[in-house]
């Protein structure tokens, strides 16, 4: 007679699934100001902190390259000031109503937005209106917010991570196009920015149909469009002509490999990868299952094999960088300085692997599931779900976007992601760069063969500070 | 303005294990947040980092789920997940679309049962390497990386459980075993040490009959030791200071101090204090130091809640190149004593409430967030209530609330300052020869 073990009998039947409650993007209402933007309103009952975004199809991708850095700063800068009030007011204003007023730019957009309880939300718009059409750009907030800049660049130059993001782009980027360097600019530009600079960057306009008013959240006892036309009906968000396009040029015609010394380092920053491809490429999806699988999942191809097998890393990734232009792609991991040949001869090894066969039946089920079953925590409140809509007009896609992607994502096949791999994954045209002790790792990296090792020798970041 | 009452039931199975539900249907998602009472306090000397280490062994597999499975399985059902640990506690939490709720339940019950089943030398070898490099990344090689070890060194004594760091020292990862992953987890992982918390889209029946199902089976430790901390003065009774060469381009000061422990009043009005002088941009050491002096590149102040002894209130200010650490020390010094001896304004106060109250609101939407509190207020303070009491403790708080409180705490005798400075020097040989010292 076997003894029964209760433990066993309730744990010895891994459970199935219930059936899933359906969950549909929450509609956005699309209607226009009287001067033309976009008013996206989104109703989320239950939902009483209110989340509003201006989006300004104007971003650092646009600026001339002389002036780098200042769209961001500009952005930065439209809370240090009004014609109304110097920035502690503001600050002042805004914290009564337990409002946060928020500015800042990215590479295809200038976004000003608050997120303040629905009682408020008028006043609170009141204040976003006035930082959006009234900045000052004090010329002292002006030269200290650059001055902190130009500090957290020389930061930068220690942090690992960082400093081996910059040296990746300035690698896979052609001199000139402006992902080669980060949106919020470089020492050269930075240095020279000042407040008729800002005010210049964001006067710029680009295409009006890419801007929009995105607001959601517990609209029930709300009249958004009155309290929204009479600040923003007649702001004029585009110039009706689209500035050409940037150039984004491929920096890479083989694998180059760049050391950067950083003395008695522990680990070795790794960033391997290339120019991507943009936001609306119709293998968008195909291409997010396969770095999903690649690097986007825990149980990834390169996190298994990089932490899971081998201890050399905390953690391994790669992914693509969505942008209106091909944004970069990389794999990631920071290794002990040990590994740091072996974690790259197995990271480069992945990257090969994937181009020859399509992933195994598994591989393409939990990379779909995973990105389809995820869809609803990603949007669970406000704030997520604006930006989302945001997105849709930033990137010029089509209204149902949303709404297509969870089917989209079903439908991509293994050959999709073999395919997708062949066309948008290089192997043998890389930036290899490792930010670690090069007088710990040179020796064997020019070994490896990977390809020709170009070292980095910086002046210590102490002196250059001082 | 009303925060949304969080409602919830509270109950025990009859192994210990206690089982907070909240129910919310806005979204088709629940939240599963396990917290287990013991943290890197409850480490012996010559065993730092374990708890953490032990943290990732529960991801390696057992019995009926294999080694990195709980992850794969969690991710293809479209949930996120993770676990942390800190001084007070360890916590294992997965948000989930609802309908896949049962297997989050189950996986977290076959860990708290089976764990040792699945052990082996090699998965604890691995999960070592993972965790030494861990801690290379987010502190050997990270710009001012020792400070929390070190503040925390000068803040507890040696031999205090707050004394060293959760990420341990690499000597002690290196001699951990499989007899002390054993000898742990038949120690503290167990029903009766444990709260779980599941809120969101479920059927508060149908939870409860889950869990009695896949947890109400695994035994209770009746033998969990109490756990004795070093009893200590809340103030240190003397300023301690380190310079600490670093390779890093501005100099930093990090100030702590040890403030009352978690659930005290007081505790609430130095959240407020911390908040007018240095909450974003309209805070008194930002005015003061980056925007007027413009001697200063950023400033920061918050607490630390611990459980078992004195918390920890602390900040940090980053020089800018042409200023001092003194002078920035100096205006720094200057803005806490004032908080200490003049009541702040009305105006002032009000606004750092009103933030503190949208922040209780946006935190509170997301479910994970609410089951994370839960637990925590649960574990910590034995009363999951106290979730809905956050606020009215912040909005009580005075004026003289917050000057008693600092005046008290915000004192040169409680401090320990870090003065981070460029090394002009090998950063080896500097660090060699401070511990030779």
């Amino acid at each position: 007679m076997s003894v029964i073990d209760p433990v066993e009998s309730a744990l010895g039947v891994r459970p199935v699934p219930g059936t899933p409650r359906p969950f549909t993007f929450p509609a956005g209402v699309r209607g226009r100001l009287s001067g033309g933007l976009a008013l996206v309103t989104v109703h989320l009952p239950g939902r009483p902190l209110i989340s509003a975004s201006l989006y300004l199809p104007n971003g650092a991708v646009d600026e001339p390259a002389a002036e780098g850095g200042a769209t961001v700063l500009a952005a930065r800068a439209l809370t240090e000031g009004t014609l109304r009030r110097d920035a502690v007011a503001l600050t002042e204003a805004s914290e009564r109503l337990g409002a946060s007023l928020r500015a800042e730019a990215g590479w295809d957009a200038t976004v000003a937005g608050v997120d303040v309880p629905a009682e408020r939300l008028g006043p609170a718009l009141e204040l976003l209106a006035e930082l959006v059409r009234e900045p000052a750009f004090p010329e002292r907030e002006v030269e200290r917010l650059r001055d902190q800049r130009l500090n957290d660049l020389l930061q930068a130059r220690v942090d690992p991570a960082r400093r081996a993001e910059e040296a990746f782009i300035e690698t896979i980027y052609a001199a000139g196009t402006p992902y080669a360097r980060v949106a919020g600019g470089r020492r050269e530009t930075v240095e020279t920015l000042d407040a008729g600079i800002l005010r210049q960057a964001y006067g710029r306009r680009g295409d009006p149909d890419r801007a929009a008013f995105v607001i959601g959240g517990d609209l029930a006892d709300l009249d958004v469009v009155g309290l929204v036309e009479p600040l923003f009906g007649d702001l004029v968000v585009g110039s009706g002509s689209s500035a050409a396009s940037p150039r984004v040029e491929d920096g890479l015609d083989r694998t180059r490999v760049r050391l950067v010394h950083r003395p008695g380092a522990v680990q070795s920053e790794l960033r391997v990868g290339h120019l991507g491809l943009p936001r609306r490429s119709p293998d968008y999806h195909a291409v997010t299952v396969m770095a999903m699988i690649l690097g986007g999942l825990f149980n990834s191809r390169l996190n298994m094999k990089l932490r899971e097998e081998k201890g050399y890393t905390y953690g391994a990734g790669a992914g693509y960088d969505f942008r209106r232009f091909a944004g970069p792609f990389s794999a990631r991991a920071a290794v002990n300085t040990d590994a740091t040949v072996p974690a790259l001869t197995d990271l480069l090894a992945e990257l090969r692997r994937i181009r020859e066969a399509a992933p195994s039946d598994a591989e393409m089920r939990a990379a779909r599931d995973y990105l389809v079953g995820v869809f609803p925590l990603r949007f669970e409140t406000p704030g997520p779900i604006v930006g989302a809509l945001g997105g849709l007009l930033t990137f010029g896609l089509p209204a149902d976007e949303l709404d297509r992607y969870r089917p989209a994502i079903n439908a991509v096949t293994g050959a999709d992601v073999l395919a997708a791999a062949r066309t948008h994954l290089h192997a043998e045209r890389l930036a290899v760069i490792v930010v670690g002790d090069a007088d710990a790792v040179g020796a064997d990296l020019e070994k490896a063969g990977i390809g020709d090792v170009e070292v980095v020798r910086e002046p210590d970041p102490a002196a250059e500070a001082a | 303005m009303t925060i949304p009452t969080v409602r919830y039931t509270d109950e025990r199975l009859p192994n210990g294990l206690r089982l907070v539900i909240s129910e919310d249907h806005l979204v088709p998602v629940v939240a599963v947040n396990l917290w287990y009472d013991v943290g890197s306090k409850h480490e012996q000397p010559g065993k730092t980092g374990f708890a953490h280490l032990f943290e990732h062994v529960m991801f390696q597999g057992s019995r009926h789920v294999a080694k990195t499975e709980h992850f794969a399985l969690v991710q293809a059902a479209g949930g996120s997940l993770n676990g942390s640990t800190w001084l007070d506690r360890t916590n294992y939490y997965e948000t989930v679309p609802s309908h896949q709720l049962e297997l989050a339940l189950w996986l977290e019950a076959d860990r708290m049962g089976t764990l040792l089943e699945a052990l082996s030398q090699e998965n604890l070898d691995n999960q070592r390497a993972v965790v030494k490099n861990e801690k290379r990344s987010s502190y050997d090689n990270q710009p001012y990386g020792t400070w929390q070890e070190k503040l925390f060194g000068h803040l507890f004594p040696d031999g205090h459980p707050y004394h060293h760091p959760t990420i341990g020292s690499m000597e002690d990862l290196d001699a951990a075993s499989l007899e002390d992953v054993a000898a742990f987890f038949r120690t503290y992982y167990a029903p009766n040490n444990a709260v779980v918390s599941i809120v969101g889209d479920a059927d508060p029946g149908q939870v409860r009959t889950w869990v009695h199902r896949y947890f109400g089976p695994l035994a209770a430790n009746p033998a969990i030791p109490a756990f004795h901390a070093q009893p200590l003065p809340l103030t240190l009774g003397g300023e301690r200071r380190e310079t600490v060469p670093d390779r890093v381009p501005l100099p930093r000061i990090y100030v702590g101090y040890r403030a009352p422990t978690l659930g005290d009043r007081r505790l609430y009005a130095l959240e407020l204090a911390a908040q007018v002088l240095a909450g974003g941009k309209g805070s008194r050491l930002h005015r003061r130091l980056v925007r007027d002096a413009q001697i200063a590149q950023d400033v920061a102040m918050f607490g630390l809640g611990f459980s078992s002894g004195p918390s920890v209130f602390m900040g940090w200010a980053t020089v800018r190149p042409d200023a001092t650490a003194e002078a920035v020390e100096a205006g720094f010094f200057d803005e806490l004593a004032r908080i200490g001896r003049d009541a702040v304004s009305d105006d002032e106060l009000g606004r750092a409430k009103a933030l503190i109250e949208t922040d209780e609101l946006a935190a509170l939407q997301r479910v994970s967030e609410r089951a994370d509190r839960l637990s925590m207020y649960a574990t910590l303070l034995d009363d999951p209530d106290e979730i809905n009491r956050q606020l009215e403790r912040y909005l009580a708080v005075t004026p003289e609330d917050v000057r008693a409180a600092c005046a008290e705490c915000l004192v040169p005798d409680n401090r320990v300052v870090l003065t981070y400075v460029p090394a002009d020097v090998d950063v080896d040989a500097v660090a060699e020869s401070t511990e030779a010292a």
